[in-house]
């Protein structure tokens, strides 16, 4: 395979690695600017240019480009086109140096490895569109006469281009992706923001893949149909490669092309039963993007001490090495960790909801305690499961209560529906419960404001039975009689219906306000 | 719907309640403590983190395959009296000296997955000795040894130590005792719940005992609340006024929180220990049905009075002790206790609790065995009222004992209680009547009063 000649990288990592590595800068600026040979004073020169600024003594420069020359990354040739003083400055300075072949690739190698070591991947939709647009371009061209051939060359080294830096661009990007999620510890604040900087850049990017993929396979479809070899020799043709010794550089030429071709494919448009690479890129992201979330899940958790726990248990055994009093020890415990159980009372009432919540204490009745304990110091071991089979009694007691409750009330309401309008004075003798309903309700509607008939109308506090009430229309007074009492006064005329039901009322003849009283 | 549905939702209800009372007492309840519990939390994790998180702002973390259930109790008022407690048989409350090491033992157990029980001492011998403010553990004293092994027993009562080879104990006897030890360091970061961690408010050694209060309160800031971080300082008071940045569901959040928090953590919360806002915020109709219904989902029994609040948990599951109770001579003689310190208003004086405690020991011979010193009445007395201060039945005021509202709900029953119970029966009975002829009487006046 290939094999990178030995002595090539090696000015690298000698020592004064530096300054060869500046001299070899100074050569490649100088040819960026088409000066191929450099004297030593032109070497000089080109060492300030990029940024060397020690001084070198003419001795070492000497030394260094011998060197470089031995190595064949420079070439040495005399220059006779200039006037020479001393036999000395003969010697040295009629010597120019040019960068070999191997030197413009070790340099080229050398700047290319600091530029991957200093470059940040990137995943752009922009290059995916750039694929997409040139493959168009590049079936238009096709049917286009000869005269087109160097524009089918430029775009597909434009196409090549775009497809070589996405294929950088992921790789740079995924090893970026990879070194993120296995780095722990150092700043976690800037982990964290880098970390949702990359989630949200992520799934920017992971939008539209999908369809931006298709877009790029659909087009590199279209262009294969027209028919890839076809393009790839009008290429050549307007790639005009300049003649060169040797072996015809064409088919080299074309089968670079058809490798390119070929990758291209493989992100894209792969063979049956082959996954596109840039579906995997999309797991690739959606992957990270999952444990992305999961670091920063963690991070955010950890962030309230991300101050870091050691430092915080130390702090906190100087407090406690410092806290004023015993009671303080406990507090700072208590406030510190948390663990402290909760404390409750565990002895209730037979049924607690007898006891209304606005007794004070001392007024309230007593829980039952234990009378062993208090005579002998000991509790009765038998207590808690008989207490398990009251609470279910009280239970079907205080259900059985509310049942009856409710049926009271069913039937108090059916003893007061009145069907229409009827004076007070003709309920005559009531049932105390349903007197008391009546009298709540009675209670509700005299509270409630008169409208412009003088009718009062209230409803219970379940809003079924409605009732309303006007003043009498004469002085006469209703004697009320219950078991408990007897009620007396002026005889309203009442109507009582269940709501939902029919049973209007009357307006009233007159709405003579100082009838009651 | 379906009655299996049904029973499936009652069978849930239950358990949450139950699974809420048990982290209540246990804020680390781990799968080797309690298997049942653990699983029971295990199982309804999500509507316990739910219920936690909204009635309380209390974050529960289940891991599972780990075996623990955390729940990150927080509390603006710390309280004293639910100490660490040394794991053997006494229980006694943990010293300063204990306190310290745990501190620095979880420091060092922070970086190392494993060790041994002589390399951790060692370490912790390192750690005390490089920091100046830090007691130097002495390892070669019997007593030191074991304060460290309290410390550890303690660290590996909540799982984060594991002995995987030899007994913690041995080395009370020697140093040279060989404990290899596996340590859940992820565990042992959620030992603290403090929502500030120590160290960002760390100040000054010499400056800890004075701004001690501000340390505590600076601990258990939480920023959800609103309120800016500058306010931090000068009691808590001053805190609670100076935070027009929160707003008002901030505010309400806090009030529901802080209000709740007691609530859940507390023998007895006294309406006269609740500040101005939270009285309003309890008197108010949402967070009264806010506080029935929590109670009710963790299986309560409230029991709210003129003074207070109060709850019961028939089962005994969300509480550390019970009281009453006959498992120490403490708090039976506390239930005793309570009867003349119910009977004296204006508080008993540290002569007359000796007194009582004096009585008791006559009427119980066999206590005086634990009690037998000349001091031994007062001690009794002391211990009992330090039960029955922590179960918030009394308080001390200006040296005096004094009987809170709560504490007449034990009084002695025998005399009162059918007699009580007789006039209540009554007075179901009768009220109604009484009612009736009251609005009757109102609905005839207030008629007159409106012509």
């Amino acid at each position: 395979m290939h094999r990178v000649p030995p002595e090539m990288f090696r000015f690298t990592t000698r020592e004064g690695a530096d300054l060869y590595g500046a001299v070899l800068d100074a050569f490649g600026a100088a040819s960026e600017r088409l000066e191929t040979a450099l004297g030593l004073d032109g070497v000089r020169e080109g060492l300030r240019a990029v940024g060397w600024l020690a001084a070198v003594e003419d001795e070492d420069l000497h030394e260094s480009l011998k060197q470089l020359v031995r190595w064949e990354l420079l070439d040495v040739v005399q220059n006779h086109a200039e006037n020479y003083h001393t036999a000395e400055e003969y010697e040295r300075r009629n010597l120019q140096y040019s960068l070999t072949r191997r030197g413009e690739a070790a340099l080229a190698g050398v700047r290319h490895a600091l530029e991957v070591l200093a470059s940040t991947g990137a995943l752009q939709t922009a290059v995916l569109e750039a694929i997409a647009d040139r493959l168009d371009e590049l079936c238009l061209l096709s049917d286009e006469p000869a005269s087109a051939d160097r524009r089918i060359f430029s775009t597909l080294r434009e196409l090549e281009g775009h497809l070589e830096a996405l294929v950088e661009n992921t790789k740079a990007f995924n090893g970026e992706l990879q070194r993120l999620l296995r780095a722990e510890g150092a700043d976690l604040e800037v982990f964290r923001e880098v970390k949702a900087a990359t989630v949200a850049y992520l799934q920017e990017f992971l939008v539209n893949l999908d369809r931006r993929g298709q877009a790029v396979a659909a087009a590199a479809a279209r262009v294969e149909e027209r028919g890839i070899a076809v393009l790839r020799e009008r290429a050549l043709r307007g790639a005009e490669l300049p003649p060169v010794a040797g072996e015809d550089p064409a088919p080299g030429w074309l089968e670079s092309r058809r490798a390119r071709w070929a990758g291209l494919r493989a992100w894209f448009l792969p063979d049956e039963g082959v996954r596109p690479r840039i579906e995997q890129l999309h797991d690739i992201a959606r992957r990270a993007i999952v444990s992305l979330l999961q670091v920063l899940e963690r991070i955010n958790e950890s962030r309230r001490r991300s101050s870091s726990a050691v430092q915080d248990f130390r702090e906190l055994a100087r407090w406690f090495a410092a806290a004023p009093g015993e009671d303080d020890l406990h507090r700072l415990w208590s406030a510190a960790f948390g663990l402290g159980s909760a404390r409750h009372a565990h002895l209730s009432h037979p049924d607690p909801e007898l006891t209304p919540s606005s007794l004070p204490w001392s007024q309230a009745p007593p829980v039952e305690v234990s009378a062993l304990l208090r005579t002998s110091g000991r509790i009765e071991r038998f207590t808690r499961t008989a207490r398990v089979r009251d609470v279910a009694a009280v239970r079907e007691e205080r259900a059985a209560r509310a049942r009856q409750e409710r049926a009271e009330l069913a039937r108090a309401w059916r003893d007061l529906a009145t069907g229409g309008p009827v004076r007070l004075s003709s309920f005559g003798e009531l049932d105390p419960a349903v007197f008391e309903r009546l009298l709540d309700l009675l209670g509700r509607a005299l509270s409630a404001r008169p409208d412009v008939t003088g009718l009062r109308r209230a409803t219970t506090g379940d809003g079924r039975v409605e009732i309303a009430l006007s003043p009498p229309p004469d002085d006469r007074t209703a004697v009320l009689r219950t078991a408990k009492g007897v009620l007396a006064g002026p005889d309203y005329t009442v109507c009582i219906t269940a709501v939902g039901g029919a049973g209007a009322f009357p307006a009233p003849r007159a709405a003579r306000q100082e009838v009651a009283g | 719907m379906s009655t299996l549905a049904n029973q499936l939702a009652a069978a849930e209800r239950e358990e949450v309640a139950r699974g809420i009372r048990l982290l209540l007492a246990r804020p680390l309840l781990t799968e080797a403590g309690d298997p049942p519990g653990f699983d029971l939390v295990r199982r309804r994790r999500e509507p316990l983190a739910k219920w936690f998180d909204y009635t309380c702002g209390w974050s529960l973390v289940v891991e599972p395959r780990r075996g623990y259930a955390r729940l990150a109790k927080v509390r603006a008022d710390a309280d004293a009296s639910r100490p660490a407690r040394r794991p053997r048989s006494g229980r006694a409350p943990f010293d300063r000296r204990r306190y310290v090491l745990l501190c620095v033992t979880a420091a060092e157990l922070l970086s190392v997955p494993m060790t041994t029980i002589g390399l951790l001492a060692d370490r912790v011998v390192q750690a005390t000795a490089a920091d100046q403010t830090l007691p130097a553990f002495d390892p070669v004293h019997r007593s030191e040894r074991m304060a460290f092994v309290d410390v550890l027993k303690l660290l590996e009562s909540y799982g984060v130590l594991r002995a995987v080879d030899g007994a913690t104990e041995a080395y009370v006897e020697s140093a040279e005792a060989k404990v290899l030890y596996r340590v859940d360091t992820t565990l042992l970061m959620r030992l603290s719940a403090a929502p500030v961690g120590a160290s960002r408010l760390a100040v000054p050694p010499d400056e800890v005992p004075l701004r001690f209060a501000e340390l505590l309160a600076g601990l258990v800031r939480e920023r959800r609340y609103g309120g800016s971080p500058e306010a931090a300082g000068d009691g808590t008071m001053e805190e609670v006024r100076s935070e027009p940045a929160a707003s008002d569901a901030q505010r309400n959040l806090r009030l529901r929180h802080s209000v709740l928090r007691r609530l859940f953590d507390d023998p007895v919360l006294y309406r006269a220990d609740l500040t101005e806002e939270e009285l309003t915020y309890v008197t108010s109709l949402t967070g009264r049905q806010l506080l029935r219904r929590s109670v009710d989902q963790a299986g309560f029994v409230l029991e709210e009075r003129a003074e207070g609040f109060l709850l019961v948990d028939p089962d005994a599951l969300a509480t550390d002790f019970r009281f009453p109770d006959d498992t120490s001579t403490a708090r039976v003689a506390a239930l005793l206790l309570l009867e003349p310190v119910c009977a004296m208003p204006a508080g008993m004086l540290p002569e007359q609790l000796a007194e009582a405690g004096a009585d008791l020991l006559r009427r119980f011979p066999r206590w005086a065995k634990a009690y037998q010193s000349e001091d031994g009445a007062a001690r009794l007395a002391e211990d009992a009222v330090r039960v029955l201060c922590d179960v918030g039945l009394v308080r001390r005021a200006g040296g005096r004992v004094v009987a809170r509202p709560a504490a007449y709900r034990y009084r002695v029953a025998e005399t009162t209680s059918t007699g009580a119970d007789e006039r209540h029966r009554q007075g179901k009975g009768t009220r109604p009547r009484e009612t009736a002829s009251t609005t009757a009487a109102c609905g005839g006046r207030e008629e007159g009063d409106k012509q």
